[in-house]
């Protein structure tokens, strides 16, 4: 057997663990459903799409960039409270725990494995969207596609998904954080609400125009930059309605979620390592 | 010391660590700000300006969303003004308001600083007093008993639109509604005597002032009242300058000409402690253009030569 | 090397109960053992003494409040240590999803297991706790007697000197039982260190060298079995070459009839068999076994216990040795 140094280990062990937890994921028939579900609604914005005259596209891009957006969301929550909180419910990590595994290794290849796992469901529901569009391009008469302001298989589009894909990686890691000491119910309770915060909390910046207190548009502003700003990461009506989205925008974007992972992540390792599990 | 760096050192590590991450997304979220300053919720507003539309897609959350929407409303008058006045644009304004009053149909504070941001005229606001009055005419569907509705209608139409008989007559039906402010039916009366007169006009304001049931609207009559006396301030000056050219038959070529032949103590200022401004290539008084009082309305720059 | 398997000293821990005013109820209250490599020692107690919040402790699934744990002289918690232990939790519950080979695979993919070496271990182990074609099936289709051999399958697969098994009768039948008892002698004989902990005294009197007593949290007693005292209850004695009628007039009454023409006599403790036996020998009685009947493990802790409950000051001193 040859010798493992440290980094085979660092890597080795999470990434075995992340393996396992995208095993676990594809075998569960809710996910399949749910996938299931989420094409069957892509495909049926066709059928409404037909109601309207000449905003076909505009409406299928829309419902199905929102039902990708939406499904991924629950995906993540639902997979993503599961990760600790159901394994600590069910006791399943005391044999998990008891092999040489450190905890913070677990908590990163749980991580990877449930991206790993919301890629492929995303991915798919792309796939289907795109498929679709790329239906309704080929059955349109020159003319009226010509009208169109964007082309149905536009790639820009991808720049909306890779935004999606940001914001459910950063929604997996707060679901991820509150199963570290929360049961499942109240992991999902509160990964929910706090998504509903962060599609608002820009608003939180605006608070001194509308409170006299400085104090409390004081609070407001660090409010608005510790809660995870969502809002920031919709842009299916820019890409919809062909208003530019600079590629510096994605990138800042981007990078804004990967270092609130980071730090949700770490934070995550800590409280975990110190955690008695009863 | 080296005990207790291992014990500690590894938490220290990870709190460094942590901090790290957490400046590094406070920093891209205030580098993505500054590159680009625009208002996403303007955007998002662009392309659902039917309140009605969202006022679905909330569910029961309709009032909480007018309230985010009025926010906006305020952020996006109040950072319109920020830049500079050539380059203004209130486009929002209107969409913004009808979004918030849609959603929340009772929003009082929102349908009266509403039409006040709405009607003012440019560069101060997007100058559209047709928009202030049907936003009040929502108000007043929605609310049939606000008499304050009716009277802010009558204001628009004394005030920007110059339109007397209007304005009294939507006093008037102030003044109907039961509970309304005793001094509506003078007022209505008046205008309709001498609407336009500056006199009826600091009347109007002296009462908005009395009866200001915010801080807002009193500062605003405040404002009002000041430019009318700088109105009469003018008048004044007007007085002077005619004499000054009776005596020595030219017109001043400065305030310290003013000054030292005794008509004036002092160069004169406005309410707000800046000084007129003498034009004499025009032939003009005013209020200097970084006074608060700027613009002075109606009819204040005829030229003092005539 | 240490020659120690397990090292427990002043071990401590303490729960926070309530949750307004959390109060420190202590489970565990400096418990120390020495555990040497090569035996099988059986950690006992009543439900509730703190067995399985010992065992945690030793796969640091909880932190200790005071005192600390070492096996196979590395602290708990030690990576490389990790690799040569197994470990069966109490109740155990695995993933539903997976079959028992892909259980087994994954857990051996976490040591240094190639995919080929953990599939060949999988398969042998699979074979040794007797798991036929049930290994395909998902974990959450198979009985729990099943679950509970697969449970002390994946405790083996990476071959560990010290196995830690959290009440691992549990849920089984009787053949299923003696069939684990069966496994954890052969586990002994391979070298391998056992600590296992139960509430059943008469499972730990059958392969027990070492045994341990913890009630409410408190280490009362250790002994090793060869060395306990036990009373004798009585006698069971077998004769033949009989008939009832005769031994009922040797004062023999209520005598069982066994096959054979033999019969089983209960004497009981007080009628010591010397003054029997002389006299059946004369009748013509042909002996064919005396055999004592010593107290249980349970009897005899019971007994201990009490008389310490009952000595002012002594039921806080551990005992070592009878």
């Amino acid at each position: 057997m040859r010798q493992w140094t440290e980094f085979d280990r660092t890597v080795s062990i999470p990434a075995r663990i992340a393996i396992h937890v995208f095993k676990e994921s594809v075998r569960d028939k809710v996910l399949y459903g749910l996938v299931l579900f989420a094409i069957i609604l892509i495909a049926s914005s066709y059928f409404i799409s037909q109601l309207t005259a000449g905003q076909d596209v505009k409406i299928i891009k829309d419902l199905g960039l929102a039902t990708i957006q939406a499904f991924g969301l629950f995906f993540a929550v639902f997979i993503g409270t599961g990760l600790v909180s159901k394994e600590v419910e069910r006791r399943s990590i005391y044999s998990l725990l008891s092999k040489p595994v450190r905890r913070h290794e677990m908590i990163l290849g749980k991580y990877v494995g449930l991206v790993l796992t919301l890629a492929v469901n995303v991915a798919i529901m792309i796939f289907a969207l795109y498929a679709l569009l790329g239906y309704i391009a080929w059955t349109t008469p020159e003319n009226v596609r010509a009208a169109w302001d964007v082309a149905a298989l536009d790639p820009v589009m991808l720049r909306a998904v890779v935004l999606i894909f940001s914001e459910l990686m950063l929604v997996t890691a707060i679901a991820l954080f509150f199963s570290i000491f929360l049961n499942t119910i109240l992991s999902a309770v509160l990964t929910m609400s706090l998504y509903v915060v962060g599609q608002f909390n820009a608003d939180l910046r605006n608070f001194e125009a509308v409170v006299d207190s400085q104090a409390v548009a004081f609070i407001a502003q660090v409010a608005y930059y510790l809660l995870p700003n969502f809002a920031s990461f919709d842009i299916k009506a820019e890409v919809v309605h062909a208003v530019p989205v600079p590629l510096v925008y994605i990138a800042l974007t981007g990078g804004y979620a990967v270092s609130y992972i980071g730090a949700l992540l770490m934070v995550s390792m800590v409280i975990f390592s110190q955690r008695d599990f009863k | 010391m080296t005990r207790w760096l291992a014990c500690y050192g590894r938490s220290v590590c990870g709190l460094i660590i942590l901090g790290l991450f957490v400046s590094a997304f406070v920093a891209f979220s205030v580098l993505r700000e500054r590159v680009y300053a625009t208002e996403r919720a303007e955007v998002q507003t662009i392309y659902i300006q039917s309140g009605a539309v969202l006022d679905r897609m909330a569910l029961s959350f309709d009032a909480l969303l007018a309230d985010v929407y009025w926010i906006r409303t305020v952020q996006h008058y109040g950072s319109a003004k920020r830049v500079a006045r050539d380059d203004r644009s209130y486009g929002l304004l209107g969409p913004l308001l009808d979004i918030t009053t849609t959603l929340d149909p009772y929003f009082d504070v929102a349908y009266r600083f509403g039409a006040i941001f709405l009607a003012e005229a440019f560069p101060n606001g997007p100058g559209r007093p047709d928009l202030a009055i049907s936003l009040l005419q929502k108000g007043i569907a929605a609310m049939p008993e606000r008499w304050e509705y009716y009277m802010d209608i009558g204001f628009i139409y004394y005030w920007w639109l110059g339109d007397y008989e209007q304005a009294a007559g939507w006093f008037s039906q102030a003044a109907d509604v039961p509970g309304a402010s005793w001094w509506l039916r003078p007022l209505a009366a008046n205008t309709l005597a001498v609407g336009g007169s500056r006199e009826s006009s600091r009347l109007l304001w002296e009462q908005m002032y009395d009866s200001a049931d915010s801080e807002w609207i009193r500062n605003e009559a405040i404002r009002r009242l000041a430019q009318l006396q700088a109105l009469d301030d003018i008048d004044h000056v007007r007085a002077l300058i005619q004499r000054f050219h009776r005596t020595h038959k030219r017109f001043p070529g400065s305030w310290s000409e003013l000054v030292e032949a005794g008509f004036l103590a002092e160069v004169p200022e406005d309410p707000t402690g800046q000084t007129y401004v003498l034009d004499v290539v025009n032939g003009t008084l005013d209020v200097s253009s970084g006074s608060e009082l700027f613009p002075l309305p109606g009819e204040s720059l005829t030229p003092f030569a005539q | 090397m240490s020659s120690y398997a397990i090292r427990l000293d002043g071990l401590t821990k303490d729960f926070p109960v309530g949750f307004w005013w959390p109060r420190r109820a202590r489970v565990l209250d400096g418990v120390s053992l020495e555990i040497k490599r090569g035996e099988i020692y059986g950690y006992l107690g009543p439900n509730g003494a703190g067995k399985t919040t010992t065992l945690k402790l030793l796969m640091q699934l909880i932190y200790p409040t005071a005192g600390s744990a070492e096996i196979l002289g590395r602290p708990v918690g030690d990576i490389g240590m990790r690799h040569r232990i197994g470990y069966l939790p109490e109740l155990p519950y695995f993933y539903d999803n997976l079959t028992a080979e892909e259980l087994l695979i994954y857990f051996g993919s976490l040591f240094r297991l190639s995919a080929a070496e953990a599939r060949a271990r999988t398969s042998r182990l699979l074979d040794r706790i007797g798991l036929g074609a049930e290994r395909r099936q998902q974990l959450r289709n198979i009985s729990k007697g099943m679950l509970q051999r697969v449970g002390i399958a994946q405790a083996l697969i990476n071959d560990p000197e010290v196995v830690f098994l959290d009440e691992p009768m549990a849920g089984l039948d009787p053949v299923g039982r003696r069939d684990t008892l069966e496994l954890i002698r052969t586990l002994k004989n391979e070298g391998r260190t056992i600590f296992f902990s139960s509430h059943i005294l008469s499972d730990a009197e059958a392969v027990c060298s070492q045994v341990a007593i913890l009630v409410r949290g408190s280490l009362i007693a250790t002994a090793r079995i060869a060395d306990l005292e036990f009373e004798v209850l009585g006698w069971e004695l077998v004769v033949s070459g009989t008939d009832e009628g005769a031994l009922v007039n040797l004062g023999l009454a209520g005598a069982t009839a066994l096959a054979g023409g033999r019969y089983s006599i209960d004497l009981p403790a007080d009628r010591s068999p010397n003054f029997i036996l002389p006299e059946l020998v004369r009748h013509g009685f042909y002996i064919v076994a005396l055999i004592p009947r010593h107290e249980s493990l349970e009897n005899y802790f019971t007994r201990k216990i009490e008389g310490l409950y009952q000595t002012p000051g002594k039921a806080d001193e551990a005992v070592d040795g009878v």
